[in-house]
């Protein structure tokens, strides 16, 4: 064989190595077609709000949720945010906002309770995020989750106003927030008569899955890591990271089971100046969510 | 090699995942003299602290990321002057509270103030 024919012989196995790789792609990338059809006809996806994304899909969708309202903030012009404005917007706030994203100190409805994802804790949102992010997904909502656009209710000042309220979040501590509240002539809301207790169960064995899930349900998550979970990751309260080994409940109880069933029904009964609220849990539900905590090593 | 290309799309989105708010001013005190005072109070008995060595207690919470709570020991809004209250009279802000009182001096607590806002 010449020098001619071998190159000719050489470049023929390359060409038919590259078809093959070729239909080798073509296949797979039917097939992943196919797949992705099959996984969503089938409904191979559970949407059950108790059932979270799994931590690197929540990662993705959180990062392209702050990146759009980042990207659009960018355009909002900031007005100078009075306390005149935070004292008209905090009466908008408990009007419209507190049902699902709670207030220092006051727990949020049942529907915000049960909401993935989970409505975030405005004061740990202010700390975070600019007035121009606050802003925009008041006005125009976030699709997908349970915020909905209020343009249609509120003007922008009106909007600037809960803005103004809502930077102010951070700075304020629960009593603060009390004695706002009482003498701004508004009732306060008092949540645990408000939302009826989940039809009792005859007592049960503490049941750890089933507090984990509780965990989600009451939106334990919207204010503390907890290891086993997926959420906002906020630092509102302590990490829960270790609180089975840890000595006291929020620095004031003694860390035993039963203690903990106790702060987790009636943590204002225990120290009344505590930003965790009283959340209307049930005994089973406590002890459910308890076993779970205390197996947190 | 999709994969491949399709991370190296990706990667500026993975690194633009940073907060949009500037940091509020670093709180007057020096923070190498607060992680000294930290040793020196024993914090670390009852508190496990980032980056000071031997800080592993169990009776309270951890200080991770101490500066981005929101409330301090559950009652306060986490700012400069209220943390250094709580750090140095925690029983007259939450009577109810198992934190001892150390004793702390002001310009102390200005550096374990300074220390803990590190730890972000």
């Amino acid at each position: 064989m010449n020098n001619q024919g071998r190159q000719d012989s050489v470049q023929k196995i390359r060409k038919r190595i590259e078809i093959h790789v070729g239909l080798a792609i073509a296949a797979l990338v039917v097939a992943m077609g196919v797949g992705a059809a099959g996984f969503v006809y089938w409904g191979a996806y559970n949407v059950s709000a108790l059932q979270q994304h799994t931590e690197p899909v929540f990662t993705v969708l959180n990062l392209a949720l702050d990146r759009s309202i980042r990207q659009r903030a960018e355009e909002v012009e900031v007005p100078k945010l009075t306390p005149d404005m935070a004292e008209q917007g905090r009466r908008l706030y408990e009007s419209r906002c507190v049902q699902c994203h709670g207030a220092p100190g006051v727990g949020r409805d049942d529907v915000g309770k049960g909401l993935t994802p989970v409505p975030p804790n405005l004061a740990h949102t202010a700390k975070a995020k600019s007035a121009a992010e606050i802003f925009w997904p008041i006005k125009h909502g976030i699709k997908m989750t349970g915020m909905p656009s209020w343009q249609f209710k509120f003007n922008d000042e009106q909007i600037w106003a809960i803005v103004a309220f809502i930077t102010r979040l951070p700075e304020m501590s629960p009593a603060d927030y009390q004695t706002m509240s009482a003498s701004g002539g508004q009732p306060s809301r008092d949540v645990t008569t408000v939302s009826a207790p989940a039809p009792a169960r005859t007592a049960a064995l503490p049941d750890p899955e089933r507090g984990k899930l509780a965990l989600y349900g009451y939106a334990c998550i919207a204010c503390h890591r907890i290891p086993g979970t997926v959420g906002p990751h906020a630092d509102v309260g302590p990490p829960l990271k270790g609180i089975g080994e840890r000595r006291y409940i929020a620095g004031v109880l003694l860390n035993t089971f039963d203690n903990m069933v106790k702060w987790l029904r009636h943590p204002t009964e225990v120290d009344p100046l505590t930003a965790m609220p009283d959340l209307g849990v049930t005994e089973q539900d406590a002890m459910d969510m308890a076993a779970y905590l205390s197996s947190l090593e | 090699m999709t994969a491949k290309y399709l991370f190296i799309l990706l990667s500026p989105l993975l690194l633009a995942t940073g907060c949009s708010k500037d940091e509020a001013e670093p709180p007057p005190g020096d923070p190498a003299k607060g992680k000294a005072l930290i040793r020196d109070y024993g914090c670390g008995s009852c508190h496990a602290i980032p980056g000071i060595p031997g800080a592993d207690g169990r009776t309270g919470p951890s200080l991770e990321r101490i500066a981005r709570r929101v409330y301090l020991a559950g009652v306060l809004p986490n700012t400069p002057s209220d943390m250094m209250r709580w750090i140095r009279a925690p029983e007259a802000i939450d009577p109810r509270t198992a934190m001892p009182n150390m004793g702390v001096s002001e310009s102390d607590a200005h550096d374990i103030t300074a220390y803990l806002y590190t730890l972000k």
